[in-house]
């Protein structure tokens, strides 16, 4: 009875030991059947005319197998089951051939249409119905014979293009990122500044002139702090921004660069004629001299603030 | 003898001579365009076929904003990719024709982005040829994020009208 017992266990110890193996130790085999792949196009002339009865070559690049179909009626040809990796997939008649690489990925079903350069054949077949429109890049595999796989297409070099323009500078492009970056935090401070601004220059006749009372110039002393810190970020992100060597200044920006020269120091100028006529109104004074040029600078302030924010949003 | 100039006669090559590329940004606020005439190009006939490369780089697309420029070449990663190319197999028999449709091929942005059958027009003027067509061009074709203004992104269609003027060599 025991030694029965033990033959059970041991049975399935052994069963267990081989579903482990099966689907935990070796996950390839658990996903066997998605390790194939298949492969399927349409061969044409070059005025997309469909050739039947073409041989169609897949070699696989890395084991060096190849594998021989023929093209239907309709042109098209199909081969499955082959393993992921990559392929070299060839048609050729006696005028001519094509030659297109293709990466096959797991459970995939891709398409590798070859277009020849050989005249169609007498067999006459209708031509492949073509879209007008544009296809996007996932459709690459709809043209594997891209004109960059022919060896004598012209290069580059041949255009006569220098190195320094053909080259990959990602030091310019780091620059350029963290530019944009920066100019990008500068165009949202620039927007959020704009709303104290407003606020601040609209409660200004309320907290000067003939008003005595405190709390509306509080408040407007308040939103005018807030809007010179604001600014004060604003054109810390545009003064820090990197400039990049060899741009010539040009367009709407020059007009905003231009306003920062009037909205810069009014916004220094300001707060401190603010604080003057604060002084002066919290002593029960007429606001006079130098501080009543507040209000004046604030207003042409605020009036080349917007001006530069328009320049680069509109378009004039 | 007589294999010598045929074998002359097979191959030829066609230059481009002058051309303009211009892309068309649409937003909300505005609609800007960016204008290049730095295009170099070059086809060279095998058999009938003429495989053609062009090529220009992205720094030479001036929209007449210097800032809006160096956005569209940070956006499109235009240093670390600096040229587009187009490439593009047509036949001979292309020259003598009104229209061609062509399947042409696009490296732009570290991306690669086919467009099939797109027609051009094509006016013969004495040995050089004209080509005028529109490539319908997006930004997700080429995986750019759309850069936007006052937080509103640009359209992603990014039409690129061509003008090209060719002759052989």
């Amino acid at each position: 009875m025991k030694a029965k017992a033990a033959r059970v266990v041991f049975g399935m110890g052994i069963v267990l030991i081989f579903l482990l193996n099966t689907f935990l130790l070796n996950p390839v085999a658990l996903c066997a059947q998605d390790t194939t792949a298949m492969l399927s196009g349409t061969v044409t002339d070059h005025t997309g005319r469909v050739l039947p009865d073409v041989k169609v070559t897949i070699k696989n690049l890395a084991t060096g197998e190849s594998a021989d179909t023929q093209t239907n009626s309709d042109g098209q040809y199909t081969v499955s089951n082959l393993a992921v990796g990559d392929y070299e997939v060839s048609a050729s008649v006696a005028e001519g051939a094509s030659t297109a690489h293709v990466t096959l990925s797991t459970g995939a079903s891709q398409k590798s249409d070859l277009i020849l350069n050989a005249p169609p054949p007498s067999t006459e077949a209708p031509p492949v119905a073509t879209p007008p429109a544009a296809s996007s890049a996932a459709a690459a595999e709809t043209l594997p014979e891209a004109p960059s796989a022919q060896k004598t297409e012209p290069s580059l070099e041949d255009l006569g293009f220098s190195k320094t323009e053909t080259q990959s500078n990602a030091a310019e492009q780091a620059l350029l990122d963290k530019r944009t970056r920066m100019l990008r935090i500068h165009q949202r401070m620039g927007l959020i500044t704009t709303i104290p601004l407003v606020a601040t220059v609209i409660l200004g006749p309320g907290s000067g002139g003939k008003s005595e009372g405190t709390a509306i110039r509080d408040l407007h002393v308040a939103l005018g702090s807030l809007t010179g810190d604001l600014y004060g970020i604003t054109a810390w992100y545009a003064i820090r921004a990197p400039r990049i060597a060899g741009t010539e200044k040009r367009g709407p920006i020059r007009f905003h660069e231009a306003m920062a020269w009037i909205h810069g120091p009014g916004m220094i100028l300001t707060p401190i004629l603010g604080a003057l006529a604060f002084q002066q109104k919290n002593n029960g004074e007429k606001v006079h001299g130098l501080a009543s040029l507040h209000g004046p600078v604030a207003i042409v302030t605020a009036g080349a603030f917007g001006a530069a924010l328009l320049s680069v949003s509109v378009k004039f | 003898m007589l294999a010598v100039p045929s074998l002359f006669a097979a191959d030829h090559q066609w230059v481009l001579k002058q051309s303009t590329l211009t892309y068309h940004v649409s937003h909300t606020l505005h609609q800007s365009e960016g204008v290049s005439h730095a295009a170099r190009g070059k086809g060279i006939c095998h058999e009938g076929q003429c495989d053609f490369l062009i090529a220009v780089p992205v720094k030479s697309f001036d929209s007449g904003d210097s800032n809006r420029d160096l956005h569209m070449i940070q956006v499109t990663r235009g240093a670390e990719f600096p040229m587009v190319t187009v490439r593009t197999r047509l036949p001979e028999s292309a020259a003598t024709t009104t229209t061609i449709q062509a399947d042409i091929e696009i490296q732009f942005a570290g991306q690669t982005a086919h467009y099939k059958q797109l027609t051009f027009a094509v006016v013969t003027k004495g040995s050089e040829t004209e080509l005028t067509g529109t490539i319908p061009a997006t930004l997700t074709d080429f995986k750019i994020d759309p850069p936007s203004l006052l937080t509103i992104p640009v359209k992603n269609e990014v039409p690129i009208r061509v003008e090209m003027t060719w002759s052989p060599q």
